[in-house]
Order: structure tokens, then sequence, then C-alpha cells
């Protein structure tokens, strides 16, 4: 066997997940209701690292996420996926995402859903059924192949939404507020399954939330942000080795909370749509 | 059947009886004269005396509602996916459509009555294609139009091209709202077909039919047509049910 060529610029290490520089975004520039959505944004996120977002409604928190990908142009600076260009990024699959609302398509059995990025990507019918069921065996819902969305809980629902950002392997994962709209206990299982599925995938995460404890449970880095205009405020590192329920009880963790919600007040976002829980 | 849907039909079939019962019973010992109302036994009379008569309009009425749904859920359903492309279509078609809902529109049967032969059965055949084009067009169009915005974005997440987002999202969206259409145009087309026939031309439909008992006063026949009438109605009604559940089991329980 000979050596293959590495093209140059991906030598060495492994590029950034994401590599935000200058990342701005204004809506209706120029206009009279011209709006400051994100002062330019510099974030690096690392391969397999889980990176939350945290702040007030308004700080652009859910815009930055949609700027990575590429589901908005940035008005200045710019964003590399795994070293490409976020729109290349995006057409090569390199990212999944999941949102608040699990999207899931009602007329699609669950298996048919998972399948609908592959189906898009031009992967063939057999491989494409084999890699929905063992994405299904990733959310633990093997049974649920054949069902319809409207016949699973919240929690299935969007533990399908994930298997379906997962399916294609980005080495991304993309997330608005997934657990937003479960109970508490159904998102406390989700945080812990989100943890465990991270670490079947090796896939980075950026997690948008307005949780702190969520932020806290489930990060290596938050970075909370403040509004007017969306900025980072601070990144604060989160040492707490692996998860498990023992977590949630852990002082360390408690100490970290504490340090999130001192940063988001210190950028003004004092109580401005946190939530404590 | 389950014993639980016999139980479900009781109530509803117990109510049926005893108001024949009553009104039997109401114009018998009222001595109500059968103009003014025939007793329901003898409308059952002449219904199963003239069945053969009765079944003959009733075929004629309902393949002329048959013909223009058919033409009309078709057509309306690929002008929307067509106007969906084209906004300038959209924008032609849709106030006509609405302002449509609002008009008698049926009286332009009296017109097409002109526009062809006198044994002609294309004006009814073209009022009934009329009503029920614009009703489907308009729900069609929102279903179209009217997509989860997070299935959109996570379209465009994959990359989809806008062909691909019609394909895979919009146009099976807009499937269920063709449903819900189709509920309700399939007995407003029997409606259509059946006043039409008013406005003149063949008289051997089943509202031809009526006016003549009428007029003729035997009334209890007049009344026997009525009754088909309704039997059709319900028919088109139950198909068109029929067809949603047998295409579409999932949708409709939550939309409706």
């Amino acid at each position: 066997m000979t050596e293959i060529a590495v093209p140059t610029g991906q030598v060495g290490a492994a590029a950034a997940a994401v590599e935000a520089r200058g990342a701005a975004m204004t809506f209706n520039a120029g206009r009279p209701n011209e709006v400051i959505a994100l002062a330019p944004i510099d974030l690096t996120v690392a391969p397999g690292e889980l990176v939350s977002l945290i702040g007030p409604s308004g700080c652009g928190k859910s815009t930055l996420l949609r700027l990575i990908a590429n589901l908005l142009e940035p008005t200045d600076g710019s964003l590399l996926i795994n070293g490409k260009p976020a729109s290349q990024a995006r057409l090569d699959g390199d990212y999944g995402m999941a949102f608040q609302q699990a999207g899931l398509f009602d007329w699609r059995t669950v298996s048919r859903n998972i399948e609908l990025p592959l189906e898009i990507k031009g992967w063939d019918r057999t491989r494409r059924r084999a890699r929905a069921l063992e994405m299904l065996e990733l959310v633990r819902l093997c049974d649920f192949a054949d069902h319809h969305p409207w016949e699973l809980s919240g929690g299935m629902q969007q533990r399908v939404a994930i298997a379906r950002a997962l399916s294609f392997e980005p080495k991304l994962l993309l997330m608005d507020e997934p657990f937003g709209a479960l109970d508490e206990m159904t998102r406390e299982h989700m945080q812990t399954e989100l943890g465990r599925i991270r670490a079947a995938t090796g896939a980075a995460v950026i997690f948008v939330t307005h949780s702190i404890p969520e932020a806290v449970f489930l990060s290596d880095r938050v970075a909370v942000m403040s509004a007017r205009p969306g900025r980072i405020e601070a990144v604060i590192d989160v040492a707490l080795g692996e998860r498990t329920e023992l977590t949630r009880g852990d002082p360390l963790f408690f100490k970290h909370v504490t340090e999130v919600r001192e940063a988001l007040r210190a950028g003004h976002g004092v109580g401005g749509g946190m939530e404590d829980r | 059947m389950t014993r639980q849907r016999i139980l479900a039909m009781f109530w509803p079939v117990l109510f049926g009886a005893v108001f024949l019962g009553l009104w039997e019973t109401f114009v018998v010992t009222r001595d109500i004269k059968p103009y003014l109302l025939p007793k329901p036994s003898a409308i059952w009379g002449q219904f199963h005396g003239n069945f053969t008569l009765i079944r003959n309009s009733t075929r004629v009425t309902a393949t002329n509602a048959f013909i223009g749904l058919f033409l009309g859920v078709a057509g309306g359903a690929l002008v929307a996916l067509v106007a969906n492309r084209f906004r300038l279509l959209r924008e032609l078609v849709m106030p006509l459509a609405i302002s449509v809902a609002a008009v008698p529109i049926i009286v332009l049967v009296a017109i097409f009555n002109n526009l062809f032969s006198i044994t002609s059965e294309v004006p009814r055949r073209l009022m009934v294609t009329l009503i029920v084009f614009f009703v489907v067009f308009l729900n069609v169009s929102k279903g179209l139009t009217q997509s989860d915005p997070t299935q959109l974005e996570l379209m465009r997440s994959y990359g989809a091209s806008q062909s691909t987002i019609i394909r895979k999202v919009r146009v099976p969206n807009a499937l269920a709202y063709l449903f819900i259409a189709l509920r309700q145009v399939a007995p407003l087309a029997v409606v259509t077909a059946f006043v039409s026939e008013y406005f003149g031309g063949t008289q051997d439909g089943l509202g031809a039919r009526i006016t003549q008992s009428i007029a003729s006063s035997r009334d209890a026949a007049g009344w026997a047509y009525v009754l088909a009438a309704c039997i059709l109605g319900l028919v088109f009604f139950g198909v068109a049910i029929a067809i949603e559940c047998a295409a579409a089991p999932r949708r409709s329980r939550q939309l409706s």
C-alpha cells in the first residue's frame, strides 16, 4: 500500500468541529429596522466537545446556531465546520440538527423518518433501513420502528429526532432547546441519554438551552451570552468528569450552576427568561 | 363489527325509529293532508313501487355529480400545485377562489344551459366541476404553503433542493388537506348536480323528478325522490371518508 496523500490544510490534528471568526449577524442592515442580532463572535468547538449556549431571550443563541448550520449567512466574519466553509459542510452532511419541536413527519413511520435525510443523500433502501434500525437501537426505540410519530410520547419523539439527526453520522450535532418542551422527569432522562449517545458516537454538540442546570450537566464548556447586541459574555469550563445521576447532587455541580448564574447576571441577563430548574 | 360499535349505533338508530313512529302517528291522528306531509309508510311505498324509475334518475344525478367531482378534484389539486410554483397564476386564481365562496355561482348553470344543446348533461357537470374545483384549490393551496417551519429548516439542513422539499414535505402535507376537501366536496357535488336540474335542461335527474312529482300532486312520490337524494349524498360522503381512511389513516384523526 502506498501512502495516501493528505491534502494540505488538514495535516496534523483534526480540524475544529466549529471555528467562528468574527461571525456577526445584522438583520435588515442599513434600514430603519436594523437589528444587530450578533456582534462579532469568536468560538472554537473541539471535535467531540459539548458546548452549551445559554442566555436570555434575544441574545442571539439560536441565530448563532443557524449561522453554524448555514441556514443563515453571516453578514460579517467567517465560519468553518470541520475545516470547511459552512455552506459546504451543510451540503456534505457534516452536522445533524434537532429542534424544540421534534419536527417528525406524521405520514412517515418512525423508521422512515430516520431514513429521510439518507433518502435525500441518495442511500439505497436496504442500507437506509439497516441504518435506521441501528439508530433506533442507539436511542433504545427498537420496538417502535413501524409506529407513527403520533403514537409516541414527547420524549420518545425527541429521541427519534436525535436518531434522525445522527443517522448519517455527522461529526457535529446542533441542538436548539431540544428538551425545552418536555416535562422535568423526561428532560433529566433525556439529558442522561444524550450523554450516553454522545459517548457512543463521539459527535461534538452545540446545545442551545434556557436552563442553567441543564447546561452545566451536559457541557464541557458553557458559553454565557447576553443581549443587545448578542455576544458571548463568558465561557465557563465545567470539570465534572463522567456524568451520572449522582452528578446532579455533586457540590461541584452546584458551584458551576452558581458560576453560570453569576456570569448571566454580570451580562445583565438577570432573570431574563432563565430557568433555575 | 365490535360490540362497542354496535352499542354506539344503538341510540342514533333508536332515535331515528322513534322519530319515524311519531311522524306516522302525527300524520294519522291529526289527519294531515298528503300534500302537506305524507306518511313515512306512504313514502316508503312509493320508493318501493317506483324503484326502477328512482334508480334510473339517481343514476343520472350521481353520474353528473361523480364526473364533476372527479374533474373538479383533479383540476383543483393540479392547479394548486402549479400555482404554488408560479406566483402570477396564484395571484390570478386565489382572489377568484375566495370570492366564489361568497357568491351563489350555481346560477351560472342557467348560462351554461344556453351554451350547450338542450339534451346535454354538460352544463350540470360543468357546474359541479366549477364548485368543487375552487374548494379543492383553496384547501390544497393551504396545505402546500402551511408546512411546519421546523420541517422546512430540517430539509434545508439536509441540503434538499426545492423540488425535493415539494415532493417530500409540501405534497404529503397537502394530501391531508385534499382529503378534508374531499369530505366537504363529495356531498356538495351531489347537492350541486341536484340543484342544477332546477335550471332547465334534460329532465331525467332526481331534482327534476321531484319537481314533476310535486307539480302533479304525487307528493309521496316526491318525498321518495328526496329520500333517494339523501341516500345518494350519504353514499358520496361515506365513500369520501372510506378513501380518506384507506389512504391516510394517520392525519385525519388529528386534523378533524
